[in-house]
């Protein structure tokens, strides 16, 4: 990153007839490996580097980036991003909700720094994986693994006076199985990720994790029956708990969706001014909770100031069952009268950052796992899912279980094969009459944007209780 | 051109000089301006420059890649990249990069949008057509994009390729109603062929009837699919045909090939011609790229290979090269015999569905999958539209329907929207008899 040409654009930026301005600037060194059986497909080793320019003039919005570093090619951008924000021609003036300007450096530590991580190291950390899935006694018909590092540079300047750097070191893995049994498959996929060094990889337990899923999908397989579809009491593990809350609370509070600014692509919500549901509106049972909070440390969707300069904090989604507190970045905060909360992220210099989740998940009670089964006649326990998704108006949603068993008189028995819950919002939290006190996290890449940008993220919760719901 | 040519192929060049046994090196400028918008207001518009070197080179059958960001620092990363060759792990399987010395044709881009600096007019005839259509009372959004690109491809085992690839597309979805919308889309690699009010027309018109959805019930239906819902299907199928996804088994044609996997009406290829979005006359290893019939009447004729995943399966390359794994570019599905009224006819008790969005997968080989319909969602009797509907789901299976595709129009569509239709596709509107459709409870 050349830091002069950085603030040489934003000087000239400020030459023009502006209302605010930007540069971002981020350099990655990338490393992607990918196995496919156990033989590494190709590493993919690279540095991208660039920056952006974003502009406010006449009430209108223009971006422009370039991983061209000359002035030449600065003075370039930034008369696009004008002329750009200039033709918007918009009839309601977008303002920024004010922030003060911020100088600060910030970064996450790495126990086991990845540059002292030799490429063999990686490469044979995935192929144990293969090996320990091939020795586990389980047919395993494919496999496919990815590892990828990405150590992220930002240099971020405003025309309010901030200036803030930082280093973002991340690692994610992805692996994806096939198990063939009697003639029959299932699969399963698992994400790892966090925000620091390589110890992560050992702390994973990843082939331990993989093995067992591998047994899961061969007793689904061998002893899985088929749920009698009814109504039911559901007790979702961990995974599922946060892929509902990422999907039904997470989704459908980001300011711009509810704002109609993903209205074409990612969709509107379900929450709206003037409906049903707003700030204040039940949405959930009483001991429904759930936060997004990015200053977890370590992980996967940490950040310390988000990509608008603004220092991120827990923001409390559904708060005791209530619709609470939506997320922001500075235009949806503006639009709606109040202060970003740190919600805008961007996956690179070339995308404009967006509202954004970071680690979404349900706050823990105060029961234990054994507790919450103990207290169940019939239903069922979904650990993990494979198939599930939402409507564009986070409102339908659909999870159907990888891991799950029959509950019967409170003790678990058969494997079940792909329970399936479809349901609604509102019925699925407001039939939460329990939740578990220890929390769990899973990594994922979350989609939004256009072109999309997948940024990572936890969801996660304890075990949650839900009480009469359809279960097919 | 000539320049940036000769320094793509000094990569090659100096590569193979420090040992390594393979090079490719592909030089892309792309210039990408997109406009979005919502509640029929610009939000912002936007502008990339983009300047790349991909490099992939074999050393004792490692492989290994990098980019670069210009062409200054190459020894160094060349140096590095061959270290990391030295250190990496030999594929077995590696079948080395395509071989040959190749005539491409010339590209067809259009230089039109290589010059077009702000695309935003484009936006306002597209919200007017929608207005047109279903009163100015709608409110609009989405997104306009333009691409041009330069690429330069240089191969050590002989491909030496220029191209240039145009498109745009614009993409909107206009509300009539809190609930009621409808979702166009015009794509093309050209500014002649690109008429954007069209798109907002369509839009403007599924928005106007599909008005007060009620609650749709589960059930099995016949189903008629909008091009651009089936072409979601069609990217899905299409990308299941990659041998890559085969090898790992994200894909329902695992050991199929040579059999029937759909009615005789069915033509599926993969085909990146001159009027497509994804238009290119090689692929990332030099290869030409073809017209690639890969389900041709109802039968699996060939999965989409690069020069390595077709010697395993004992066949030549599709041209389908993308760095690392093989991808379909553009898929197309053969017109049919009937009108589009025609189709509907066929509807005793059924749908018309428009457009979805999440598509996931319990199990991509056994193909059980669900998506949800959205953007005018209709019930049908006898041919007529007698309802909008809301808050469906299709539970089914992607070999199924393959399976159970009844008809297809005489008219077809080039469609591509975000994730959902992508790679983008040509497609009829599509009959499928006994669709599942399932709902919240």
């Amino acid at each position: 990153m050349e830091e002069d040409i950085v603030d040489f654009a934003l000087e000239y930026a400020r030459s023009k007839k502006i209302e605010y301005a930007e540069i971002r600037a981020q350099s990655q060194v990338q490393d992607r490996l990918m196995l496919r059986n156990g033989i590494l497909e190709a590493y993919v080793s690279a540095v991208d580097s660039g920056f952006c320019v974003r502009v406010m003039a006449d009430g209108g919005i223009g971006f422009a980036s370039t991983n061209k570093w000359t002035r030449e090619e600065a003075k370039e951008i930034v008369d696009l991003a004008f002329k750009y924000a200039k033709a918007a021609n918009r009839k309601e003036k977008l303002v920024f909700a004010e922030e003060k300007g911020v100088e600060t450096k910030w970064t996450v530590d790495q126990k086991e720094k990845m540059d002292n991580i030799s490429p063999e190291e990686k490469i044979s950390a995935l192929v144990e994986i293969d090996k320990a899935l091939a020795s586990c006694g389980v047919n395993i018909a494919a496999t496919m693994s990815q590892c990828s590092i990405d150590l992220t540079s930002k240099y971020f300047v405003n025309s309010e006076g901030s200036r803030i750097s930082s280093f973002l070191p991340k690692i994610g893995a992805y692996i994806f199985i096939t198990v063939t049994e009697q003639g029959k498959t299932e699969q399963a996929s698992e994400q790892f990720g966090y925000s620091g060094g390589w110890e992560a990889f050992d702390e994973w337990n990843i082939n331990e994790k993989m093995v067992h899923d591998a047994k899961v999908l061969r007793d689904v397989i061998t002893k899985g029956k088929a749920v009698k579809p009814g109504v039911m009491d559901l007790i979702c593990g961990h995974e599922v708990t946060g892929i509902a809350a990422h999907e039904s609370c997470g989704h459908p509070m980001e300011a711009d969706r509810i704002l109609g600014r993903e209205m074409s692509q990612a969709g509107r919500s379900f929450i709206f001014k003037g409906g049903p549901f707003w700030i204040g509106a039940r949405i959930g049972s009483g001991v429904v909770t759930i936060v997004d909070d990015p200053t977890i440390e370590h992980s996967y969707g940490y950040y310390a100031y988000d990509d608008e300069g603004v220092k991120a904090k827990p923001r409390y989604l559904y708060k005791n069952g209530m619709i609470n507190e939506f997320l922001h970045n500075r235009e949806t905060a503006a639009r709606l009268g109040v202060r970003s909360n740190a919600s805008s992220r961007s996956i690179n210099y070339d995308r404009e950052a967006i509202v954004r989740m970071a680690n979404t998940f349900v706050v823990p009670g105060d029961m234990t796992e054994d507790e919450l089964v103990e207290d169940v006649k019939n239903g069922v326990y979904m650990k993990s899912f494979t198939e599930w998704n939402i409507d564009d108006k986070r409102f339908n949603q659909r999870y159907v279980g990888r891991e799950a068993y029959l509950i019967e008189n409170g003790e678990l028995k058969h494997p079940v094969a792909r329970p399936v819950i479809e349901t609604t919002t509102l019925k699925f939290w407001t039939a939460v009459d329990a939740v578990s006190k220890k929390v769990e996290f899973d990594a994922a890449t979350c989609g939004k944007g256009d072109p999309a940008q997948g940024v990572p993220v936890y969801t996660g919760g304890p075990c949650i209780r839900l009480r009469g719901v359809y279960i097919k | 051109m000539k320049d940036v040519l000769n320094k793509t192929e000094d990569i090659v060049k100096k590569a193979k000089a420090l040992g390594a046994d393979e090079v490719i090196a592909r030089t892309t400028f792309g210039r990408y301006r997109q406009a979005r918008f919502s509640n029929n207001q610009v939000d912002i518009t936007v502008a990339w420059n983009d300047y790349v070197t991909d490099v992939t080179l074999a050393w004792k059958k490692r492989v290994v890649a990098t980019q670069m960001r210009n062409f200054r620092e190459v020894d160094a990363n060349i140096k590095k990249l061959l270290e990391l060759a030295k250190v990496s792990k030999e594929n077995p399987m590696f079948g080395g990069f395509a071989k040959g010395n190749f005539r491409y044709p010339r590209s067809r881009a259009d230089e039109k949008l290589r010059d077009l600096e702000n695309p935003t007019d484009y936006v306002f005839e597209a919200i007017g057509a929608a207005e047109k259509e279903a009163g100015s009372k709608i409110e609009s959004g989405g997104i306009l994009l333009t691409k041009f690109e330069d690429v330069y491809v240089v191969s050590s085992e002989g491909p030496v390729g220029v191209d240039s690839r145009s498109a745009i597309e614009l993409s909107i979805r206009a509300f009539s109603q809190r609930e009621a919308s409808g979702h166009g889309v015009e794509c093309s690699s050209t500014l002649r062929d690109f008429k954007p009010a069209r798109a907002g027309m369509k839009a403007g018109e599924i928005a106007k009837l599909a008005k007060n959805p009620e609650a749709g019930d589960e059930g099995v239906y016949d189903v008629v699919f909008d091009p651009l819902i089936f072409g979601s299907l069609l990217s899905v199928w299409g990308s299941m045909v990659s041998a890559f996804n085969v090898m790992v088994q994200l894909s329902v044609f695992v050991d199929k090939l040579g059999q029937k996997v759909a009615p005789e009406i069915v033509t599926l290829k993969d085909n990146p011609a001159a009027y497509s979005m994804a238009n290119r006359v090689f692929d990332d290893e030099g290869v030409p790229t073809r017209e690639n019939v890969f389900i041709d009447r109802g039968v699996l004729k060939t999965y989409l290979h690069n020069a390595s995943t077709a010697k395993m399966f004992k066949t030549e390359t599709t041209g389908n090269a993308g760095l690392v794994v093989p991808n379909p570019w553009s898929v197309e599905m053969n017109l049919g015999d009937m009108d589009k009224e025609e189709l509907f006819q066929e509807l005793k008790r059924g749908l018309y569905l428009t457009n979805t969005w999440y598509t996931r997968f319990q199990n991509y080989a056994k193909g059980d999958f669900s998506t949800i319909p959205r953007d005018g969602i209709f019930l049908v009797e006898k041919g007529e539209t007698k309802q909008s509907l809301k808050d469906i789901r299709i539970s089914d299976n992607a070999l199924s329907l393959l399976g159970n595709i009844a008809g297809a129009s005489k008219e077809r569509q080039h469609v591509h929207w975000w994730g959902e239709v992508d790679p983008p596709c040509l497609s009829p509107y599509v009959l499928v008899r006994n669709v599942h459709i399932t709902k919240s409870k």
